[in-house]
């Protein structure tokens, strides 16, 4: 694919991606899946699939939940595929220009989400004027807004990124270079930490130990540690379900004297 | 469909095509118009617009709904489908006169649908098909993305059950469904709990390249002493520490990240740490 191509797909691609996480979420903006479409645009699979690896396994566990913003690892993907495909380097230009690319992003996101407020004010202003039509067609702004939050820092990584990435690299020295690929390496370790946070670590941390032991002694593959885990999730569930439906019955017992059908007549 | 003289007493019928219709309007907004102040408010209000103009012919009541709807919600969007489906339902059947009925249902119910879906959606799925999929992908494999791209498709088709689902049963089914989910949420934490188990020992690659001389023997200080305690030692100190770091109000992820560049630099200039194979 000639290269003017490659980077009109590339924009494109980052452009939508993000759209798509916020809203339909098929492609979604995980590493992983916009490497797979970045790799295939950049013609190289393997590099764009061992970065995008790389930042999936950096972002577990950090979700933009109820409309906080994280880090861009979405972003960060696209830009590392693209420079260090295009450049011939590794994974250590996709993180030592991917991240902080992906980590600035952050900071437009709350503007855009602050304009947004305007935005809401003015189409309930046309909701009530009754210009409907206009009440709809602002709300587009938001999507643009989004879209060009990516696309401004894609366009200047596109058309100066390459160039100015290969200079820097002649000049940089060698143990630079290799102290990124070890960050490279140990980063995903980051998202581990904050997935033990968000998860009920102290309850469960039996089941960390045994996932760890067989994969690192066993050498079980993930998925079959997966699978292992599933087997666990299946008896606590099963558990879980029996004790709630005796907690439930004990419930329904003591009530069954003022039980009332209830739920369908919501209007009043 | 034919056009017939809406008597305005007469509960409007929407067809199926225009309750997807409005339900994948949702979808594809999303959070896309996302503000500070009434969150997905305003995403809700774009998506149902065309068929609340179909239940509220008369200016006055539509512009009273809008309003009811320009109101803050906020939810993950997938378990928004089934509040969604239910409000729908209420206010096709009894018009302006359910407005409140719909509020309170909505800001009642998107606070447990967030947490139980916010963990299912966003932490559960990304933490077990990301680490499935971002390991292969480590190794140049393409396989898991595209695996994940399937479920995804299978998750939208599966939204659109939610909303059918909200629609056909209504406020009962939504109260019912909480004891379920929470069990539901408790038992997949164990699942990926497993899997963090193990990516500790397996994506997490520090390794040092050191090595003693003692007396004439050379004794790799990674292969000679550290294996021979634990196989992936480095990886699990440094996954408890920066579990601890996480845990102090004082360290954000964004510093932990800087704080790993700067060891990871620092390791390789004195020659501490090595790049991993």
């Amino acid at each position: 694919m000639p290269d003017i191509v490659q980077n009109i797909l590339i924009l494109i691609l980052a452009s939508y991606a993000t759209l798509d996480n916020q809203g339909i979420t098929i492609i979604n903006y995980w590493p992983v899946t916009v490497g797979l479409i970045a790799g295939l645009i950049m013609g190289d699979m393997h590099t764009a699939m061992v970065i995008a690896g790389t930042f999936q396994l950096m972002s577990l566990g950090v979700a933009g939940l109820g409309g906080a913003s994280v880090p861009d690892y979405g972003l960060a993907t696209i830009v590392g595929s693209f420079l260090a495909i295009r450049t011939g380097s590794g994974i250590a230009t996709a993180v030592a220009v991917g991240l902080p690319v992906g980590l600035l992003a952050i900071q437009f996101d709350v503007i855009i989400k602050l304009a947004n407020n305007f935005i809401a004010h003015k189409a309930q202003a046309y909701a009530h004027q009754k210009e409907f039509d206009k009440m709809r067609m602002i709300n587009w702004l938001g999507p643009f807004f989004f879209a060009l939050k990516n696309f401004i820092p894609m366009i200047v990584v596109v058309t100066v990124g390459p160039t100015a990435v290969k200079a820097i690299l002649s000049i940089i020295p060698q143990w630079i270079m290799n102290g990124l690929t070890i960050a490279g390496g140990m980063l995903p370790v980051v998202g581990l930490g904050m997935l033990m946070h968000y998860m009920p670590t102290k309850k469960y941390v039996s089941y960390i130990i045994v996932g760890f032991v067989f994969a690192a002694y066993l050498k079980v593959p993930v998925f079959g540690v997966a699978l292992l885990g599933l087997a666990a999730a299946i008896v606590i569930f099963q558990q879980g379900m029996k004790t709630a439906n005796a907690k439930k019955a004990q419930v329904d017992a003591m009530t069954v004297t003022n039980d009332q059908p209830q739920g369908d007549d919501y209007d009043e | 469909m034919s056009k017939e003289v809406v008597k305005t007493d007469q509960p409007t019928k929407l067809t199926k095509r225009e309750r997807h219709s409005a339900i994948l309007r949702y979808m594809t907004m999303g959070v896309n118009n996302f503000n500070y102040e009434t969150q997905q408010g305003p995403s809700v209000v774009w998506a149902f617009s065309k068929v609340l103009r179909k239940i509220y012919p008369k200016d006055d009541e539509y512009v009273e709904a809008l309003d009811n709807h320009f109101k803050y919600f906020n939810t993950t969007t997938v378990m928004a489908n089934i509040i969604l489906g239910a409000t729908l339902a209420m206010e096709e059947k009894d018009g302006i006169k359910s407005k409140d009925a719909v509020q309170s249902l909505k800001t009642s119910l998107m606070g447990p649908f967030a947490g139980i879906g916010d963990t299912l959606i966003w932490v559960l799925l990304p933490t077990i098909m990301g680490s499935i999929a971002g390991y292969m992908a480590l190794q140049g494999n393409p396989t898991g993305a595209i695996a994940w791209i399937l479920v995804d498709i299978v998750l939208f088709w599966l939204r659109l059950k939610l909303f059918d689902l909200g629609y056909d049963s209504g406020v009962k089914l939504v109260t019912t469904l909480g004891d379920r989910l929470s069990v539901f949420t408790e038992a997949s934490s164990v699942m990926g709990l497993t899997v963090v188990g193990a990516l500790v020992a397996t994506a997490v690659k520090v390794q040092t390249p050191l090595t003693f001389m003692t007396g004439k023997v050379k004794l790799a200080m990674q292969t000679g002493v550290l294996d021979k305690i634990m196989p992936a030692l480095l990886p699990a100190a440094v996954a408890y520490l920066v579990y601890r770091l996480l845990g102090s109000k004082k360290w954000t992820p964004t510093r932990v990240i800087v704080l790993l560049l700067v060891l990871s630099l620092l390791g390789a200039f004195t020659g501490i740490l090595g790049v991993a194979n």
